[in-house]
């Protein structure tokens, strides 16, 4: 227990002196500042798009639309930024042989790939968090009165299937010597994500809907309870990438 | 009483045997020097003894424990200096020997009275800049400080002077001096100069094996052999030097390039003798004559033939 | 220009966001002179000017080891 707090101690020390806890940070207050805006200036921008003969009556913007943009920045800029700022969290250890006087001093190896986990998803969750804040603050400002349902699930899907990543990442970083290894892991893993959507029968476990249904969970269309069994494999996925990479560390040759 | 003791270890890398039936041990308070080529296999024993590497077969002792891959209690006894030690370059030395200190389980104030009197020791005292800025040298003073935190009662250091300039290699010779009688220390290394300056027992490795150990003075003493060195202005004169009856009747003759030789007899004083008379019969003079020390790399030389 | 008003909570602290990535990214690019690739007349305009993605990528990417 000590040396996992000591560990995990230097990988946040590790993120902040490295500026990727600041550049993570940052790009999600970012976001949570742009989701309510892009939402609201959406139609006007649309508009400019559009030939004056046309007449089209666009609704206007609605909390939703804040919403909307909400999951699909996370997943496609803030995932992306997140997968890259983690990607060598082992690899770059390996690279460097930094982990020889850490193992040699008696730090227990599994104690390594906790605390690797611990801290990205600590930071992962403060960004994450921070980020749903801001934009549900301006959203509340800018559209008074208007509410959404199941919220909190929908987020919450979303932000397990971050930590899903995190830890398949993890596998990634650990197997191979090279940062690069663990991005085309992980990439691999979303990739066999979508082509599991093409079953009808496998998409019903299929944790990628964890970050693409929480529209639906929003405006009513779809209930929390139907997305039970992807939740249940999203949960799955992360503990056994948890310990597939301490036995893989365990047999690791730094 | 021995800290380390290896029996018939054996490690091979697929069909590729790296050491091979090895055995030695190091009695406690020596500064051993572990001798061999570049890839003799001096790197995969230091690992083996860390259990950072698997041994295919034999024992490891220290001190008077075995070790055991992956669960390496024994390391509690061992400091260790990797060859190029890498540390996290955005930590400052102080902060980084504090990590290794809470890793090895020190109480917070002998973390704290160890790092100052380290730092002192090695040099980087009241250095606040952070590690990557650090010269090789500097990373290989902290590299000893981070290895002697706990007091290991063995230090291991793996090339630790190889890759360092005269001034630095000094300074790491003299650091590994003043730790004499404190603590064991096994010191691998190709330059064998170090060795002969602050080393009491040597091993000397050649093909995974250790085909001489023991202290300096033994194995200097049983070695004593004296010999000759002679460079010849051209190779002409040489050969035909060479060719003479009584050289070629001597015990051992070596020759190192195209004009020079090396000659070898138990008896010096007829050997220069016989030689000063053959080059005034064939009218040679050659540009140096030079009786040899037994120095330990002309030993080492002589070993791994 | 009254239309905008209303945004202007929300487009300051982007706008304070932005200068603090891009001022913090520069001062780096300057002390820091030594790159994994590029060159300081190269980093200085691409963190300026690239909105949020340059500064990412001289962080991530660019910056040589301290």
């Amino acid at each position: 227990m000590r040396s996992y707090i000591v560990f995990t101690k230097k990988e946040l020390i590790e993120y902040g002196r490295t500026y990727k806890f600041f550049i993570l940070f940052t790009i999600f207050i970012a976001l949570g500042f742009m989701n309510p805006l892009t939402a609201k200036f959406m139609p006007k921008i649309l508009e400019s798009f559009m030939p004056e003969e046309i007449e089209i009556q666009l609704p206007p913007p609605s909390s939703l639309d804040s919403w909307a943009q909400f999951f699909k920045n996370v997943t496609q800029t803030g995932l992306f930024v997140a997968i890259i700022i983690f990607s060598g969290m082992m690899s770059r250890e390996y690279e460097k042989g930094t982990l020889v006087n850490m193992i040699t001093k008696g730090l227990p190896r599994q104690t390594v790939i906790l605390s690797k986990f611990t801290a990205s998803t600590l930071l992962w969750t403060l960004s994450y968090w921070t980020c749903f804040v801001i934009t549900h603050i301006y959203t509340m400002y800018f559209w008074k009165g208007e509410t959404v349902l199941e919220l909190a699930t929908s987020t919450l899907f979303l932000y397990l299937f971050g930590i899903m990543l995190i830890s398949v990442l993890l596998i990634g970083s650990t197997l191979f010597k090279n940062s690069y290894g663990g991005l085309l892991f992980t990439g691999g893993f979303i990739a066999i994500l979508f082509l599991l959507k093409l079953s009808h029968k496998i998409d019903n476990y299929n944790p990628l809907q964890l970050a693409n249904q929480n529209i639906n969970l929003l405006s009513g269309n779809l209930h929390p309870s139907e997305l039970k069994s992807p939740l249940f494999v999203c949960c799955t996925v992360i503990i056994l990438s948890i310990i597939s990479s301490i036995l893989i560390f365990d047999k690791k040759q730094i | 009483m021995n800290i380390l003791t290896i029996e018939n270890l054996s490690k091979s890398f697929g069909d590729n045997l790296v050491i091979d039936q090895m055995s030695f041990s190091v009695p406690k308070g020596s500064i051993f020097g572990f001798i061999g080529k570049n890839g003799s296999g001096k790197t995969t024993t230091m690992k083996m003894i860390l259990g950072l590497l698997k041994p295919s077969r034999g024992t490891i002792e220290v001190c008077g424990e075995r070790v055991k891959y992956g669960q390496t209690d024994t390391n509690r006894f061992i400091g260790y200096l990797p060859d190029v030690p890498e540390f996290y370059n955005y930590m400052t030395a102080y902060e980084y020997l504090k990590l290794c200190g809470e890793i090895t389980g020190l109480s917070k104030k002998t973390i704290k009275d160890r790092s100052i009197e380290l730092l002192g020791l090695v040099g980087l005292d009241h250095n606040n800049k952070r590690i990557g800025t650090f010269s090789r040298g500097m990373k290989q003073r902290l590299g000893i400080a981070q290895a002697l935190l706990h007091e290991p009662k063995l230090l291991i250091c793996d090339e630790p002077t190889s890759a360092l300039d005269p001034i630095g290699r000094k300074e790491i010779l003299d650091i590994l001096a003043t730790v004499r009688g404190k603590t064991t220390v096994i010191f691998s290394t190709h330059i064998l100069s170090d060795v002969e300056r602050i080393c009491d027992h040597i091993g000397i490795l050649h093909h995974g094996k250790i085909i001489l150990s023991g202290t300096m003075q033994e194995i200097k003493k049983y070695y004593h052999q004296d010999s000759c060195l002679i460079e010849f202005s051209n190779s002409h004169d040489r050969d035909r030097f060479l060719q003479a009856t009584t050289i070629e009747n001597l015990e051992s003759r070596e020759t190192t390039d195209d004009v020079s030789v090396i000659l070898k007899s138990q008896a010096l004083k007829r050997m220069m003798q016989e030689i000063m008379s053959e080059m005034i019969r064939l009218d040679i003079v050659p540009v140096k004559l030079e009786i040899l020390d037994p120095t330990l790399e002309n030993l080492f030389l002589e070993v791994v033939k | 220009m009254d239309q905008y008003i209303e945004y202007l909570p929300v487009i300051i602290p982007l706008f304070i966001i932005q200068i603090i990535l891009s001022i913090t990214a520069v001062i780096h690019v300057i002390r820091h002179p030594n790159y994994r690739f590029g060159k300081k007349r190269v980093w200085i305009p691409v963190v300026l000017f690239i909105g949020f993605i340059g500064p990412f990528i001289y962080f991530i990417f660019g910056r040589g080891d301290d």
